[in-house]
This record gives structure tokens, sequence and C-alpha cells, in this order.
């Protein structure tokens, strides 16, 4: 090595030296900002995750992998991580069943395509917060829309409070989410659809393909790779999911609607068990990263 | 696209009209228009109706939300409006909010353009393992620094001033939009950097000059998309905001939630507050906003 670096310093030619000075130059306040806000907290969360702290503490009391023994054990985190599987599932399909629908539809022909596109991406841009409260107010129990209307149609045996309800406070939750995010989907579909080559979808027309042969053996291929894009986004987010769990039900009526993030969160911010949160955010990292892993190797797949 | 024209087609028909014409393949065909738009309009409703329900809900009083929850509000009431702006503090959270956006916005576009242009266009030893390491930022949740980041920031008494915010979001927003920036300026002419250079240009004065008045489109789409993403931040402000004094928008939104829980007319003023920015911003700049969000998708 010492002999290779002043070498290579000679083939530089002054002017590729001096760019590479001022490369490094340009990256440098981004990465100081990053490797400190970013990169050091991330190692700090491993080390955290091996120790027992209270947070206020000088003392952090290495544990080994202590937390995470707990962790295998803990019945709560099992359940929340069910939860997650549950809305990874539904949270995942539905969104993007509806955009690919929606964006089919429009692509081969309806008009004012740009209205709709501006309107079905409106939920998207809202703040949880906001879609929340949103929600909250149409599943109330006496004024909400959800039981007006079945009121309205004779079905109010069916009429409840669908977050107080253990058995459908998580899936009126996942109703929340899916309204909030269908139209990314259908806005990423969309932009897929523009590079689908519209000839051979007219050439399996004439070969006879009706119009589900078409849309499945033809237009869902050449989408491939926006549809694995956003699986592998709407999976992250789904194991990652807090917002709209937190603000409309913290998780309650008891555990019912706890995910792993909002436990974690009550676990380092509200019972001040820092060690054992940053073993639980370890298992939301390692979920997002798994995720990730997967579907870069598929991407190298359906690129060869 | 077959579809399309078939309404023209039958008024050429005249008199004769659809059915008799050409018989069963008009009619599905009919029925298949008419599904297609039935089903669109169904998901515009169900965009538009709860958005709806927001601002009639705000206009209303309590008795009013009672006995016609869903209608339109019989007599305009904006007092909920005043209330929330000056009693809720929402006038505070809104100045709060904008405070903390700009410095955000600004900051994430200079850095991660820097560091895109020089990712991109000035190759150096080590620059492929700098951004592979960005990149990985892409990967990592903010839940997993959430906690350590929390006593970073209190150790350099961060917490409990607006910079808990803006400077852990500056660093979150880098990997994507360096990767964003690096990606756009990869696709600029060489010839114009080089041209520039020959002018006498130094370095700097080639990005600056030259390379970044031609990534004004996706500047602008980085813009927007930042400027959303700090507007509507929820859990960072959730554990680094606590204080009364500077709470953005979105969590002053949620405490204020859970003080009036039974004024709903109030509540949804608060949210409308929230949301009327955000929505005017995607308006005005919508081509943007798709722009930056399938930009890495569709590549």
């Amino acid at each position: 090595m010492t002999t290779a670096a002043p070498v290579r310093q000679e083939q530089l030619s002054p002017r590729a030296k001096r760019k590479a000075i001022a490369g490094w130059a340009f990256v440098t306040p981004a990465l100081l900002i990053y490797a400190f806000f970013f990169i050091q907290p991330f190692f700090y969360s491993i080390y955290y995750s091996l120790t027992d702290w209270n947070g206020a503490d000088p003392v952090k009391q290495f544990v080994g992998l202590g937390n995470y023994i707990k962790l295998a054990g803990d019945s709560l985190l099992w359940q929340a991580l069910g939860h997650n599987l549950i809305w990874v599932i539904i949270g995942t399909i539905s969104p993007i069943a509806i955009g690919l629908l929606l964006g089919v539809l429009i692509w081969t022909g309806a008009q004012g395509r740009i209205v709709f596109r501006t309107i079905y991406f409106l939920p998207v841009i809202l703040s949880e917060v906001v879609v929340a409260i949103i929600w909250n107010w149409i599943y109330h129990p006496l004024f909400g829309a959800v039981n007006q209307i079945l009121g309205a149609i004779g079905l109010d045996h069916l009429a409840r409070g669908w977050l107080g309800d253990p058995k459908t406070a998580l899936l009126a939750l996942l109703m929340t989410a899916i309204w909030s995010y269908y139209g990314f989907c259908f806005v990423i579909i969309m932009a897929g659809l523009q590079n689908v080559d519209i000839s051979l979808v007219e050439a399996a027309t004439i070969d006879g393909a009706n119009g589900w042969q078409r849309f499945v053996y033809v237009i869902v291929p050449q989408l491939s790779h926006v549809l694995t894009m956003i699986t592998a986004l709407t999976l992250i987010g789904g194991f990652n999911v807090f917002g709209i769990v937190f603000v409309m039900t913290q998780g309650g009526p008891g555990t019912a609607t706890q995910v792993i993030a909002t436990y974690t969160y009550r676990k380092a911010f509200q019972e001040s068990q820092i060690g054992y949160g940053a073993a639980l955010s370890m298992v939301m990292t390692l979920l997002s990263l798994v995720t990730s892993y997967i579907f870069i190797r598929l991407r190298e797949r359906q690129e060869s | 696209m077959q579809n399309t024209g078939t309404v023209q087609e039958w008024s050429r028909m005249g008199t004769r009209g659809p059915w008799q014409s050409t018989g069963r393949d008009k009619l599905f065909r009919f029925i298949g228009i008419s599904l297609r738009y039935a089903i669109l309009i169904f998901f515009t409703l169900v965009c538009i109706t709860p958005l709806f329900w927001v601002i009639a809900s705000s206009l209303k009083t309590t008795g009013q939300i009672a006995a016609n929850p869903l209608g339109f509000p019989t007599e305009i009431r904006w007092d909920n409006y005043i209330e929330a702006w000056t009693v809720g503090r929402f006038g505070k959270y809104f100045k709060n909010s904008v405070i903390i956006s700009l410095p955000i916005v600004t900051f994430v576009i200079l850095l991660a353009s820097l560091a895109g242009y020089g990712l991109a266009r000035l190759t150096f030893r080590g620059s492929n393992f700098v951004f592979v390491v960005f990149l990985l930022g892409l990967m990592v949740p903010f839940q997993s620094i959430m906690i350590p980041l929390f006593y970073i920031l209190k150790d350099i008494r961060f917490l409990g001033t607006y910079w808990a915010m803006i400077v852990p979001s500056i660093a979150l927003g880098m990997p994507f939009s360096i990767f964003f920036m690096r990606a756009y300026f990869s696709g600029l002419p060489q010839e114009l950097g080089d041209a520039a250079e020959i002018d006498g240009c130094n370095e700097f004065s080639v990005y600056w000059r030259v390379m970044l008045p031609l990534a004004g489109p996706a500047v602008s789409a980085l813009v927007v998309l930042q400027f959303m993403g700090a507007w509507n931040a929820f859990l960072l402000p959730l554990i680094y905001m606590q204080k009364e004094e500077i709470r953005p928008l979105v969590l002053g939104l949620m405490f204020f939630r859970s003080r009036y829980t039974q004024n709903y007319p109030l509540t949804m003023a608060g949210a409308a507050i929230v949301m009327v920015p955000i929505v005017i911003v995607y308006l005005v700049f919508q081509r943007r906003f798709v722009q930056g969000l399938t930009a890495g998708a569709v590549k």
C-alpha cells in the first residue's frame, strides 16, 4: 500500500487531483451532519440494546444479549409483531390492488386523468395526525359516518364503536392506512404504465386475449419493476407504522392494536426502559434491512 | 384505448342508435365504460368526502354536529377557527412550523445538491463508498436511531429548542436527497461543465453558476417533498419537541385534540388549519410532487 499510493498520486493529472479535492469538499458538510446525527446514533442503538439502562443513571449496566433473550419470551412483543404481520399483508395487498385497478382503468382510456390523479393523491399528502382525526370522526360511535350510514340502510345492529371494539379496531386502523396510501401506489403505477409498450397489449388483443388475460400476462409483467418497488416500500412502512396507531388508539383497546413501533415507544419513552427499547428498535431495523435486501436481490434478478 | 371515442361514434350513428347497429358488442362497451367511470368516481368520492366532512364540521356548532353530523353546515360559523388560532395557540404552532420547515428545506437542498454534485461529477477515491454509506440510510428507519438521538440532542443542549428538530431532520433528509440529486446531475451533459471550466470557472462556480441552475426541476421537486416531510413530521417532534412553546402544528394538533376531545368542531378547525397549507402547496406544485415521488421508483 505504501508504494501504491504515491504511484497513483503521480498518475493523477493536476486537474484530476483538483477535482478529487473539490469532491471531498463538496461531500464533507453532508457527510459530517449525517455521521453525527444518523450513523452515530445508529451504533449507539446497538450499544444501548446490550445494556440495562433507565435513561437517568450515570452507569449503563452491560447485559450482553440479555435484552434479546428477554425479547424472545415477551408475549406482548409477539402479539405486536402479529399485528404488524396482519398490517403488512392486508396493508400491502389492498392499496397496491386498488392502485393497479385505478391505474389500468385510466391508462386504457379514460378522460380527465390529471383530475383523477390530483384527487387520488390528496390523502397521501396529509399528516398522520390529520388522517387520524378524520377517521376517528368517521368511526365515531354516535355521529360517525360508518354508523350513520349503517343506520340509514337499516343495519343498526352492525353499528358499534369501531375503534373501541378489540375485534374491529385493528381492521379499522388498516382501512384508515389504506385510505391514506392507495393514492401513492396509484401514482407510482401510473408512472410505471407510461413505460408499458401498448403495442404488445394491442397485439395480445388481436391474438384473442381477453381483458383479464391482457392484464395478467401483458401489463403486470411489464410493471414488475415498479410493483416490487412499491411492495418493498409498503412492507417497510408496515413494519414501522406508528403515527396512525398512536394517535387513533394508542395501541388499545388493551393491546388489541399494539404494533412494534408503538410498543417500542412505550418501553423507551414512557417506561424508561432504554436498553430494552433499543433492542426492540433493533428488531425493526432488522425487518427493514431484510426486506430491503430481498428487494435489492429481486431487482438484480429482474435486471439480468 | 379502444373505448375512447365511443360516444362520438354513437352520435355519428344518428337515428339508428347504438343498440341495433352493432348489437351486443356495443352494449358490452357501454357497460364497460359505465363501470369504468363508476369505479373511478367511487374512489374520487372516497378521497374527497372525508375532507369535506372536516371542513363542514369545522364550520358547525356542537349542537349542529349532533343534529346533522354529515351534511352541510346550516349556518357558517368561523368562530371555531378564531378560537383554535388564539385559545388553541395554533397561531403560535403555525409560526413554529414555519420556523422549523424553512431551514430544513434550505439546508437539505444545499447540502444534498453539493454532495450529489460531488458524487456525480467529481469522482474521487472513495466516492463510491461514500455514496453507499448514504444509500444505507435509505434502509434504516428513523426508529432505529430515535432513542440514542434523544440523548445526543440532550447532551448538546438542543432539546427544548428548534434545533432539536431542524438538525436531525436535515441529517435524515440526506440519503434520499443525495440519491435524487446525484441521479439528476449524472444525467446532465458533461460538456456544459467542461466549457465553463475552460472559461476559467473553478469547481464551485461550475456547480453554483452552471449546474445548479440546470438542476432547477430536481431542486423544486425536492423542495416540495422536503417541505411536506417537515410540515407533516410526527414521531420526531413527538419525542424531541415536547415543550409547549416550540411545538410544530402537527404536534400541537395532537395535544389539542386530547384536550378538547368532545369539541369536534374545534378539533376539525384545528385539523383544517394543519391541512390547508399543505393542500395549497400540493395543488400549486403537484407536478413537482409527483415527479419527486416517482423519480426513484420508476428508474
